[in-house]
């Protein structure tokens, strides 16, 4: 299994046959996608597209149990801010009162097109990060060609991560070990006592960051002056090489996105009144 | 022995005064502090987005503003990148879309600045000694958090087409109160607690970036 930024997939993947760059290129474009799609079944049908994009890169699909409250509390608060927060407009059509609350298709429909853009951009958030190993991030930021101290940064900082999630998880049963114990505890308190994670955790960090330094000086590392200046030999990009199936995939995400805003833009091929899913719904509220 | 004491006790004026004979340039400390901050930031601030979302990123109680705001107090410059770019790691565990967390990136960075720039531009003590420190911090939290709490919803989540002009308010106060609820809560603490200790480090940043 390959720890990825998300959880576990599989060594035998199919997403380990594309070259990072692909993966990141594939967020930074289709994370566009939906901005420029307003009918609600073709962001469902992204939706869904992504989904089984996961399921074939063999995801474990448990690691999105997590996004199940994010997606439902984000739901309600588009649909809460969309109608009963939506104010009271003549020009609308009602369809139904609620506590005093008038409800109109405009907002209902709106609210359910902001939704379906979310959950495919979200989406496409997950399967980077469920898809992506630090190294993989790293090749990808590296075969852009940008500056050796941003990349070495960003591999410190995701390593780091996981170094201050485990001394998060120490603390934490240290504190315990001492008999500290929020269960049953108000929401308040937890919040208030969260500090005692915080300070250990800082704490820790700034030791850390003089050992770190410590041993990147001891290897000669510097990010200024002449020692900088020296040409690096990328051994990482030396595993990595472009293949004819990842240039394939370059022109076939570029041409998706270029063929998505002609015909959004252009035709106007995704707008709401030609949304069939938008018709048959207004005709059931109706 | 008494002397001795009194002089190694730093002043607001002397931590921020870069002494006679005293070198101060960017190490590669500087740059580790960085990542460990973003690091931090990342795990801390995912805390804060999960477990009080209000949506697209926005949060009731966002725990990543005292790495934000306290990182950018003791390392300056290197503070307030991290504050920029460590949002957009933990808003992306979080389930926020990739551009509306690019988009978040100059209210996170105003918020990181702010108390770091009235800290040395007033000689604030990073330790809080006296009530004025507490109060410039204070006033810094309010207003780096009121700019990010009206840049984000006005600016991002409209121009997106996100949000209705009638639900702003209730991600405007969102985004503000959870961000100076959570200050209060750690911004002092952190600052009383390490600052005398961070201080002393060749980590800590006099100016902007040394």
């Amino acid at each position: 299994m390959n720890k990825t930024l998300l959880g576990y997939v599989p060594k035998e993947s199919p997403i380990y046959e594309v070259h990072p760059f692909v993966k990141l290129f594939f967020l930074l474009v289709v994370s566009l996608f939906p901005l420029f799609v307003a009918a609600p079944e073709w962001n469902f049908a992204l939706l869904v597209f992504l989904l089984a994009l996961m399921f074939v890169c063999r995801i474990d699909m448990r690691t999105l149990r997590i996004y199940v409250p994010v997606a439902i509390s984000m739901g309600t608060i588009i649909l809460l801010s969309y109608t009963i927060l939506g104010g009271r407009h003549a020009e609308f059509q009602v369809i139904a009162t609620l506590l005093g609350f008038p409800i109109y298709w405009e907002r209902l429909r709106d609210a359910l097109v902001v939704y379906f853009r979310i959950l495919p951009m979200i989406a496409t958030m997950v399967f980077f990060l469920s898809t992506s190993r630090e190294r993989d991030v790293i090749v990808a930021m590296r075969s852009i060609k940008l500056p050796f101290v941003v990349t070495y940064v960003f591999a410190m900082a995701l390593r780091s991560a996981g170094m201050v999630l485990e001394d998060f998880h120490i603390v934490r049963q240290a504190e315990q070990a001492r008999g500290f114990d929020t269960t049953g505890k108000s929401l308040a308190y937890k919040i208030r006592k969260y500090v005692m994670y915080m300070i250990p955790l800082f704490a820790l960090s700034l030791r850390r960051a003089e050992e770190f330094t410590n041993a990147l000086v001891a290897r000669g590392y510097s990010f200024t002056g002449k020692a900088a200046q020296v040409k690096r030999a990328d051994y990482i990009l030396t595993h990595y090489s472009y293949k004819i199936h990842d240039y394939i995939f370059i022109i076939l995400i570029a041409s998706a996105f270029i063929l998505l805003v002609y015909l959004s833009l252009g035709l106007g091929y995704f707008d709401l009144e030609k949304s069939l899913f938008i018709q048959w719904l207004h005709q059931l509220v109706s | 022995m008494a002397t001795a004491v009194k002089k190694t006790d730093l002043t607001a004026e002397e931590i921020w005064t870069v002494q006679p004979g005293e070198r101060r340039s960017v190490g590669v400390i500087h740059i580790v502090v960085l990542a460990l901050l973003i690091g931090i930031g990342f795990v801390v601030g995912a805390f804060g987005s999960i477990s009080f979302p209000l949506g697209f990123g926005v949060n009731f109680f966002w725990t990543g503003i005292a790495v934000q705001q306290v990182g950018a107090v003791w390392f300056g410059g290197w503070g307030v990148l991290a504050g920029a770019i460590f949002p957009f790691f933990s808003n992306a565990i979080a389930g926020t879309p990739f551009y509306v967390s690019l988009a978040y990136v100059p209210a996170n960075a105003v918020q990181a600045f702010l108390p770091a720039w009235a800290f040395r531009r007033f000689k604030a003590d990073p330790r809080l000694k006296s009530g004025r420190d507490y109060l410039i911090l204070f006033i810094a939290m309010v207003v780096s958090s009121a700019f990010g709490a009206l840049w984000s919803p006005l600016v991002v989540l409209r121009g997106f087409g996100l949000l209705t002009t009638e639900s702003l308010p209730l991600f405007i106060w969102g985004w503000f109160g959870g961000n100076v609820v959570a200050g209060v809560v750690f911004n002092f603490i952190l600052l009383k607690a390490l600052s005398a200790v961070v201080i002393r480090t060749p980590a800590f940043v006099k100016r902007w970036w040394s």
